[in-house]
């Protein structure tokens, strides 16, 4: 329970960390970038995006920076990220909201399936130590992980999109033929199209999931437990599974915090080589428009997603974990 | 061991098979024939990358809702061929008058125009519009009003504009450019400026039925005045998010009138079908703009030493690929503008490469090649400048890279200084740059529209102070007075001889140096649709987003 | 870019060993180990590619001088691109680039990582718990996406802006690591010797117990090199670079802008990022010997061979 409350608590705090980060940062650089943007549009813009814009960079220095800081969290907190430059005159949080559910389903079904393949391969590999695959995983995965994202995703596009026409080249759907919506030929062709970014996003990120995983089984069948259970006479797949994956999957879960930064880099980066429609190629999408407004959203909800998805992985590991629900 | 690889080979065949079963369902419709909507011939689609999904807002005023309303639903009094030098087509007016001071224009308007509701268009549509605009400035998006004193109906189907002084080139912006509105439906509106026209009512050829964020569907105008038109009952305006995306559903067939920069367009686009034609119609200069108030590029032998240093051809090779054809000294655009062109002046330029022609002119200023290779003056001056350049556009940042190769090849170092696009407007709209690279995106029926801009010295301002259109500070009162006269008059010799000096000014002053040629981007699929414009048939500016040519182009295809 | 390969950081990892051996230490374990060689091998070659990128490339990497889209040649052992460029001399003059951000970046994360994780374990109490705090926000805040928004402010990402972001933002997982290393080394016996002896607190972590935690230092140096080499070719590829620069990640910019993979030019797109990732192995291989040296549970098990006598 206390440590429930102190994931809880560092939770709040990292978020508060974001939020005033994201408040600092603007105004700490060398040239306000919203007055460009004010004078580019020459009294085009609504006295709300331009009163948005000043909340959120500072153009107008009237207040003081405390004062700023008040509104800035307020305006936040409601959800109301002023409108869209690149977009004008559609908000961001509207813009957002379109392009979320494409990164959502790239990001959270390739996770899962690495998730689920990664710690398998990852539990098999430690268990014969010494066998083929286990003295394979190292070094392929060494490579792996030195692999950039855009590099996997090139190859995957090239061989099976280009040369052999078996996927689409790129984009989210068939812009020009389907009608979005829910019917089957939009929802085959999203499959259809999700395929190879989703394939590179696996391949480069379930590398992380086995070798941590391995890491992990190999501790823990060290274990004097293990060897308890070995000299008791079980079969070798019980023990494999339920003494020693079992115990080994919760600091993984731990890691799993840690590689969801590099998951949401590597969509980023998946979703710029396939110019896959979600928030990851929004995002170079502001910062070539110089859309700050959009950049300020996005980046924020990148974070506090990969925030709230660290703080239920803790959490489910205080759950699961009967140690830290007895510790202390 | 045996269960956990029994449950990875059921995922991995699960996801081959979802994966294949969508490969091979949605195969037909990648390649070669469209699948969906455009299997039928008789739907022309269209792809024009947009950049976000659509407002369905129609607003003909409002420049982000031009390109899907004019041309398409509403049309002008006339249409006037910038790629013919003005070539006029009656439209909504069937004939028109100057007066002889030139101070007023009167147009005769068609009987029997109904607007796509049904009800007729009379001349008193046409001066409610005109003068809906004088009301709201920010609908004014020509700023005709900036020339106009009145608009008033002055007879039962006569317009009657009067100027305050002979404006005789904004012909262009009040007949061609000014899309009319039905009164019965923009004089019930509260604020014009803010009216999104989600169902907009026009004389044009479509109606929009219906728009969604994801794609306009035009389909033919019952009302519309020109029998048997448009040929094409329906169009779809699919909302591109990538230019990627636009790029290959063009190259799939799955969209037939492109208005994409796609590059190596022979190996993308052309070499699929024979049936794939691209044009890419020459438009505007994009130029070297100096700085005229830096002491060394105020003189103008430094300034024709440059312009004889790059190698044009190269850097449209090279920067452009070749799509950008090289521009000439004169600032006039060919093949386009051709019949304006002065070959007489041109000749005695000499050649347009000429790197010893261009060492000799700067040792005759006074600068001889230092140690380090660059040119420096008796005073020590270095000829070293930076050149902004928008970072965004990789062509120019490429073209910027051969012109640097070039001119250092004669002692000339420029350092390119890649900006973003709103730090490079302020840069160059306020003077401070050495020298810029940039095109005006001013096309107009003649090469008078972009020159002026250039040449024009009440158009410019001092550094500090934002200059409209005239960034490279250019001041000149005989140039000035050309321009005013070429307003006055429309006699055709008259006005070719006035672009004659326009272009002596261009070639002994050197104010700016052309470089290429900025182009307009077009691919056309004749498999499905015949009637297209082409370079040896230029009838109208040919891509979708060209506002009223995009109608032209529409009246004259037709289904094969 | 993949997590890095090394284990979750466990307190027992540590062999601590007299400071005199540890070098070598590492020098031996270096040359035993066939993944340390192999990487040690790979980063030679780079580097000395980096020193001398004439003796290997005999052209200008910016010249636009040859036909573009030339295929494999003598002359031109990649082709040429669209722009008439030598791909092969890019590639050679880029590394140059690619090694000082990698270098530079590395050095002076390991540096600030050394300094917060040690600082933190050895001065305990509030020290450690807000330079944990701030270690930990640095350690879950997706880095990719914050960079993005830096190198946006900045107006684009020179090689100077670059290397003092990505320094600024990606210290913190080695720190937790050295940190963790630290506080199992404190309480070790001849730490408490020289506290007896009346050593100064910072003679202690000067002297002592930095250079026992060489193999983690040099581990978290190559760590903090890969992160860098990815970070930044990834920021030029989508664009927030200097167009204008001989890097990997430039001319990836590059090709992509033109299409490289969809109008046959592949190799452009992807022989820049084969080199990204052969770097990176070569970081990551030495980086996991390193991990293996100092763990020895991780070590390959060598299969006993069976031994013709039977029993």
């Amino acid at each position: 329970m206390r440590y429930a409350l102190r994931r809880t608590g560092f939770f709040l705090l990292t978020l508060w960390a974001a939020l005033t980060l994201n408040f600092l940062l603007p105004r700490l650089m060398p040239g306000n970038p919203a007055l460009a943007m004010l004078s580019k549009f020459h009294g085009e813009l609504s006295p709300k995006a331009i009163n948005a814009l000043d909340i959120l960079f500072g153009v107008n220095t009237r207040q003081s920076l405390l004062s700023q800081y008040g509104s800035y969290l307020h305006q936040v907190v409601t959800g109301n990220f002023g409108t869209s430059l690149a977009y004008y005159p559609a908000s961001v949080s509207s813009e957002i909201g379109g392009a979320i559910w494409w990164t959502l389903g790239l990001v959270g079904i390739t996770t899962i399936l690495a998730f689920i393949l990664g710690t398998g391969l990852g539990i098999v590999s430690a268990w014969r130590r010494g066998g083929r695959l286990d003295s394979l995983m190292p070094p392929v995965f060494v490579i792996a992980s030195a692999v950039p994202y855009f590099l996997v995703g090139m190859v995957l596009l090239l061989i099976f999109g280009i040369t052999l026409h078996w996927f689409p080249q790129g984009f989210g759907f068939y812009v020009s033929t389907d009608k979005p919506g829910l019917n089957l030929t939009f929802f085959q062709d999203v499959v259809n199209h999700a395929f190879l970014p989703g394939m590179s996003l696996l391949i480069t990120t379930i590398g992380t999931w086995i070798l941590t995983m391995r890491n992990t089984m190999i501790t823990t069948l060290a274990e004097d437990y293990v060897r308890m259970a070995r000299a008791k006479g079980l079969p070798g797949r019980r023990i494999m599974l339920d003494y020693a994956a079992r115990n080994a999957v919760l600091p993984n879960l731990t890691g799993f915090a840690m590689s969801l930064g590099f998951v949401v880099s590597g969509a980023i980066l998946i979703e710029d080589v396939f110019n896959y429609p979600g928030i990851g190629h929004m995002l170079l999408y502001a910062v070539q428009g110089e859309d700050y407004p959009l950049m300020q959203g996005l980046f924020l909800l990148i974070t506090v997603a990969v925030l709230v998805a660290i703080l239920i992985a803790d959490l489910l590991t205080a759950f699961l974990d009967p140690r830290t629900r007895a510790a202390r | 061991m045996r269960r956990l690889t029994t449950i990875g080979v059921f995922i991995g065949a699960g996801l081959l098979a979802a994966g294949c079963s969508a490969g091979s369902g949605s195969g037909s419709q990648g390649s070669g024939s469209g699948g969906g909507k455009s299997t039928s011939s008789s739907v022309l689609t269209i792809s024009n990358e947009n950049g976000a999904t659509w407002t369905c807002a129609f607003s003909p005023f409002n420049g982000s809702d031009t390109l899907v309303s004019v041309g398409f639903v509403y049309e002008p009094l006339v249409y006037v061929n910038p790629l013919q030098n003005g070539a006029t087509t009656p439209m909504l007016a069937t004939a028109w008058n100057w007066a002889p001071d030139d101070k007023s224009l009167t147009f005769t308007i068609r009987d029997g125009v109904k607007f796509n509701d049904g009800t007729p268009m009379t001349a008193a549509d046409v001066v409610f519009t005109f003068n809906m605009l004088k009301k709201y400035s920010a609908l004014d998006l020509n700023g005709i009003w900036s020339v106009l004193t009145g608009v008033s109906q002055t007879g039962s189907n006569q317009v009657t504009m009067t100027f305050g002084a002979p404006a005789v080139p904004y012909f262009y912006y009040l007949a061609d450019q000014t899309p009319i509105v039905p009164e019965h439906i923009w004089s019930k509106v509260s604020n014009p400026v803010n009216f999104t026209n989600p169902n907009p009512v026009g004389t044009g050829p479509y109606a929009v039925n219906p728009c969604t964020k994801d794609n306009i569907t035009y389909t033919a105008n019952k009302y519309y005045w020109q029998q048997g038109e448009p040929h094409i009952k329906k169009v779809e305006y699919p909302a591109f998010l990538t230019n990627d995306a636009a790029n290959q559903e063009l190259a799939n067939g799955q969209a037939q009138w492109g208005a994409q920069y796609i590059p190596s367009i022979q190996s993308y686009y052309s070499a699929k079908s024979p049936d794939y034609h691209y044009w890419f119609p020459p438009t505007v200069n994009v130029s070297i703009v100096p700085n005229l108030t830096d002491p060394q590029l105020s003189n103008v032998k430094v300034r024709e030493a440059m312009s004889y240093a790059i190698d044009r051809g190269q850097v449209s090779n090279i920067g452009e690929t070749g799509y950008e054809p090289a521009a000439n000294q004169t600032g006039i655009v060919t093949p386009t503008f051709n019949s304006w062109l002065d070959n007489s002046a041109l000749a005695s330029w000499g050649n347009a490469y000429d790197p010893a022609k261009a060492t000799t002119m700067l040792q005759s200023a006074g600068y001889h090649k230092g140690p380090d290779g660059i040119m420096v003056n008796s005073a020590g001056k270095k000829l070293s400048f930076t050149v902004i350049n928008i970072g965004g556009y990789s062509d120019w940042v490429a073209s910027m890279q051969v012109i640097q190769q070039e001119l250092k090849a004669v002692g000339i170092q420029v350092t390119p200084s890649n900006l973003t696009n709103t730090a490079f407007d302020q840069a160059l709209y306020y003077g401070h740059y050495q020298l810029a690279y940039y095109d005006q995106q001013t096309f107009g029926p003649g090469p008078y529209y972009e020159l002026t801009n250039w040449l024009y010295s009440p158009n410019t301002a001092p550094v500090g102070k934002q200059a409209a259109t005239n960034y490279e500070r250019y001041s000149n009162s005989h140039p000035a007075g050309l321009i005013r006269s070429y307003a006055a008059t429309t006699d055709s010799a008259q006005q070719h001889s006035i672009v004659s000096q326009l272009e002596q000014v261009m070639l002994s002053q050197v104010p700016i140096i052309p470089v290429v040629e900025g182009v307009d981007w077009y691919q056309y699929d004749t498999g499905s649709f015949t009637g297209w414009p082409t370079s040896s048939d230029p009838y109208a500016q040919p891509p979708a987003w060209a506002y009223p040519d995009n109608e032209q182009v529409l009246l004259h295809l037709q289904p094969k | 870019m993949g997590m890095p390969v090394t284990s979750v950081p466990a307190e027992a990892a540590a062999t601590p060993a007299p400071a005199d051996h540890a070098l070598a230490r590492i020098g031996r374990a270096v040359r035993s180990n066939r993944k340390a060689a192999i990487g040690t091998a790979i980063m030679a070659v780079f580097v000395l590619i980096s020193l001398f990128p004439g003796v290997i490339a005999h052209d200008d990497p910016e010249l636009d001088a040859y036909k573009p889209r030339l295929g494999l040649s003598a002359a031109h052992l990649l082709g040429t691109n669209q722009y008439g460029q030598d791909l092969f001399s890019q590639l050679v003059y880029g590394t140059r680039t690619v090694m000082l951000i990698a270098i530079v970046v590395g050095l002076a994360t390991t540096a600030i990582a050394v300094i917060v994780g040690v600082a933190a374990a050895y001065l305990g109490g509030l020290w450690d718990s807000s330079l944990g705090v701030i270690t930990d926000v640095l350690l879950v805040i997706p880095l990719f996406p914050l960079l993005i928004v830096i190198s946006a402010y900045a107006h684009g990402a020179t090689t100077v802006v670059m290397i003092i972001s990505i320094t600024a933002t990606s210290w913190s997982y080695t720190a937790r690591q050295l940190r963790s290393q630290a506080l199992t080394l404190r309480s070790r016996d001849f730490l408490e010797a020289a506290r007896v002896r009346g050593e100064r607190r910072l003679y202690i972590i000067v002297v002592e117990v930095i250079p026992t935690m060489t193999s983690l230092i040099v581990a978290s140096f190559l760590t903090n090199a890969l992160y860098a080499v990815l970070f930044s070719s990834s920021l030029q590829f989508i664009g927030i670079g200097d167009p204008n620069a001989v890097s990997w990640g430039t001319t990836l910019y590059w090709a992509q802008n033109n299409a490289a993979l969809e109008t046959g030019q592949a190799l452009w797109a992807i022989a820049p990022g084969v080199c990204i990732a052969l770097l990176g192995t070569g970081f990551a291989l030495l980086n996991y010997a390193f991990d293996e040296i100092g763990n020895p549970a991780l070590r390959p098990v060598r299969r006993p061979r069976r031994s013709a006598r039977r029993a």
